[in-house]
């Protein structure tokens, strides 16, 4: 499904990049699942667009996580890299910690973002409406909380998309999961409602009205804190509402980045 | 072989169906739900007098530790029980077992603290640093799990190297950054008091002790017969980088019961054992494995931790006496019963130091006392010759040979 390619970055980074299809550029930033095989949402994506899809830092090596301290290094590191793809004014969605991300680069770097999807994003914090502790449960569980039936999709689950060896699933589940938790811990809130304001992008907020885990609360908080944000909140779906609904998700990406896109 | 009264401090009075109603022994069962203070106070005085009794009976070193949020640990300072102890005692060892170290910021704290109780106990300090628990470090200190391990060793380096200087330096680490390094007191013993270090059973930390030479102890509560396996590993280490196989350069830990026969042992010991087993370590599994503390090389390397391991093994079940001593979890019965199995476990381990759970789980101060006191009598003076043929370089050297003792408040006033 993918052409991948490994982007060499100054400070001997190297981004593994995946793309997809045909037809104006879209950015998608994956969540703790990283880059399945056969991802349906970057499939059904690829139908009209090019879809680029680098894979987040640590998840294929926790040692590259190291000198990336906190989510300013990783919101840079990401600017590094769409500089080196030549992407500018870019169309940029991010799902669950990739909404995280896609969010802090289009505030810490508002020209390079020109439409920003966010899909289930965390960074925000409210006392009386707590994201869930994902980390304070076995892994083999948290599907209980991201999954509105309690499991992933077939396409999700399918083995293919994991190591055979069971040590090498371990590892490669071990690296997403320090790699999310490296930025967000002990809460998912790194200043991010300081820095959302100096969001120029035009933006959408997208939540499952059912998420566990970010509650959809959530939408209002994104989309009051970032200047001209509208959001959709999807009925019967959780945290993996792309997945959920991608038919919905992928028409509301369509819809928001428009004309323009399909024209350019 | 030398023999160190151990204490955890455990609160005593959860409810029966603790298990039932509560998730965690650990980070969230609910402070002013199941803690009374006024209980507390006898607790704590009890556990002191326990640990004084200790020195008394003989043995090498008392040791404290650190827990946070944890009602089978109720020691988050274990330097306050140190510093207690320290003046109510003069010639055990003090073993601070220890400062989770990338908890305190800066790390220069410990530094001050240790240095002030191996003065005021005239040099009988051992200095303990373990990573911590995920539980403590994680989940109560909200340490990120993913630069735990780098931050708590470069704590270590600096205070090891504040001990040690003798100007003051700026040190510009990753995670601390401190102009004017120069802690007062400085430490009796030098360059440094030894430095212990409690851990699972990872390669890395393994490798680390041995390259800095500080005594690597492990500290299960599953016995030594499942401990072997840990203990193997770090030998092999050992040998691997070229070391000296010296027995002191291990410590282990273990429940134990000593009683007149085995029937005396079920009848004084089952109880708190399975009020340890079912109650204390009642751990909610999320909470012992956040991503990035255990490293990549550890998951490759097949080595579990201990938490998780022991949490698999004990959840949901209330383990028989007989399990419990079948396991080796705890080793009880008569004198000759527990020199037999220590015997057995310096065979197989080759540890120098042994850890000694005396009490355990909701244990009385009587029972506590006639086990510590049987133990000193009755198994100690049989094991005493252990590895005598090797220097224990992992223990205070420059204790001094007078210990000022306090003088009561009239005294101190002529």
């Amino acid at each position: 499904m993918f052409e991948s390619e490994t982007v060499e970055l100054f400070g001997q980074r190297q981004v593994q990049v995946h793309r997809a299809g045909q037809g104006p550029t879209i950015v998608w930033l994956h969540g703790p699942h990283g880059v399945r095989k056969h991802d349906p949402v970057i499939a059904e994506l690829a139908k009209h667009h090019t879809v680029i899809a680098p894979v987040a830092p640590g998840f294929n090596n926790v040692d590259e996580l190291d000198e990336m301290r906190d989510v300013h290094d990783l919101a840079l590191h990401y600017d590094d890299l769409f500089e080196a793809l030549r992407l500018d004014g870019i169309s940029l969605i991010g799902h669950s910690f990739g909404g995280m991300i896609a969010a802090e680069v289009a505030a810490h770097v508002p020209k390079r973002v020109a439409r920003l999807v966010l899909i289930s994003p965390f960074g925000l914090w409210r006392d009386d409406h707590p994201v869930t502790d994902l980390f304070a449960r076995p892994y083999a569980t948290i599907d209980r909380i991201l999954w509105k039936t309690g499991e992933p999709s077939d396409v999700m689950a399918d083995p293919a998309n994991f190591p055979n060896d069971p040590v090498e699933k371990a590892v490669a589940i071990t690296q997403a999961m320090t790699s999310v938790a490296k930025f967000i811990w002990p809460i998912p809130d790194k200043g991010l409602r300081r820095r959302l304001p100096r969001v120029t992008a035009k933006t959408l907020v997208v939540f499952g009205a059912e998420d566990a885990f970010v509650p959809s609360i959530y939408a209002d908080e994104f989309a009051s804190v970032i200047p001209g944000a509208r959001k959709a909140v999807i009925a019967d779906a959780a945290h993996m509402v792309p997945y959920e609904k991608t038919f919905e998700v992928v028409r509301l990406i369509e819809q928001q980045f428009g004309e323009k896109v399909r024209a350019a | 072989m030398k023999f160190h009264w151990f204490h955890l401090m455990p609160y005593p009075y959860l409810p029966d169906d603790f298990k039932q109603r509560y998730r965690s022994v650990w980070v969230d069962p609910p402070a002013a739900e199941l803690y009374d203070p006024v209980k507390g106070h006898q607790v704590y005085n009890d556990y002191l007098d326990q640990l004084e009794f200790a020195e008394q009976a003989g043995f090498d070193g008392i040791c404290v530790n650190e827990h946070h949020q944890n009602g089978y640990g109720l020691m988050p300072s274990p330097n306050l029980m140190a510093a207690a102890l320290a003046r109510r005692t003069s010639r055990a060892k003090l073993v601070i077992l220890g400062n989770s170290v990338a908890l305190y910021d800066p790390p220069t704290r410990v530094a001050e603290e240790m240095a002030m109780i191996d003065v005021i106990s005239g040099g009988r300090l051992v200095a303990g640093f373990p990573v911590g628990t995920p539980m403590d470090t994680a989940y109560c200190y909200g340490a990120n799990p993913a630069t735990l391990r780098e931050k708590y060793r470069e704590g270590v380096e600096l205070i090891v190297r504040a001990w040690k200087e003798r100007r003051p330096f700026a040190f510009n680490g990753k995670y601390t950054q401190l102009r004017y390094v120069n802690p007062w007191p400085t430490p009796i013993q030098t360059p440094r008091p030894p430095v212990w270090v409690p851990g699972g059973g990872s390669i890395e930390t393994w490798e680390w002790c041995i390259n800095n030479d500080f005594l690597y102890a492990y500290l299960t509560y599953f016995g030594y017969l499942a401990g072997t396996a840990v203990i193997d590993g770090y030998w092999e280490t050992v040998e691997r980088l070229g070391a000296e196989l010296n027995p002191y350069r291990v410590g282990f830990l273990q429940f134990v019961g000593v009683a007149e026969n085995d029937a005396e042992a079920e009848k004084l010991y089952a109880g708190p054992a399975q009020y340890f087993y079912t109650h204390c370590f009642h751990l909610n599994p999320g909470y012992v494995g956040p991503p990035g503390y255990a490293s990549i090389a550890t998951i490759r390397k097949g080595v579990r931790s201990q938490v998780r391991d022991s949490a698999a093994q004990v959840q949901g079940k209330l383990m028989s006496w007989k399990e419990i001593l079948d396991r080796g979890c705890v080793v009880a019965g008569s004198p000759a019963t527990v020199v037999d199995r220590f015997n057995d476990m310096a065979d197989r381990m080759k540890v120098g130091h042994v850890l000694l759970l005396l009490h355990f789980g909701n244990m009385s101060h009587e029972t506590t006392l006639y086990n510590t006191t049987r133990f000193a009598r009755e198994v100690m003076p049989k094991l005493r010759h252990r590895f005598n043929e090797w220097e224990d370089k992992w223990w205070p050297r420059d204790t001094l040979a007078h210990i000022r003792k306090p003088a009561s408040p009239a005294v101190a006033a002529e």
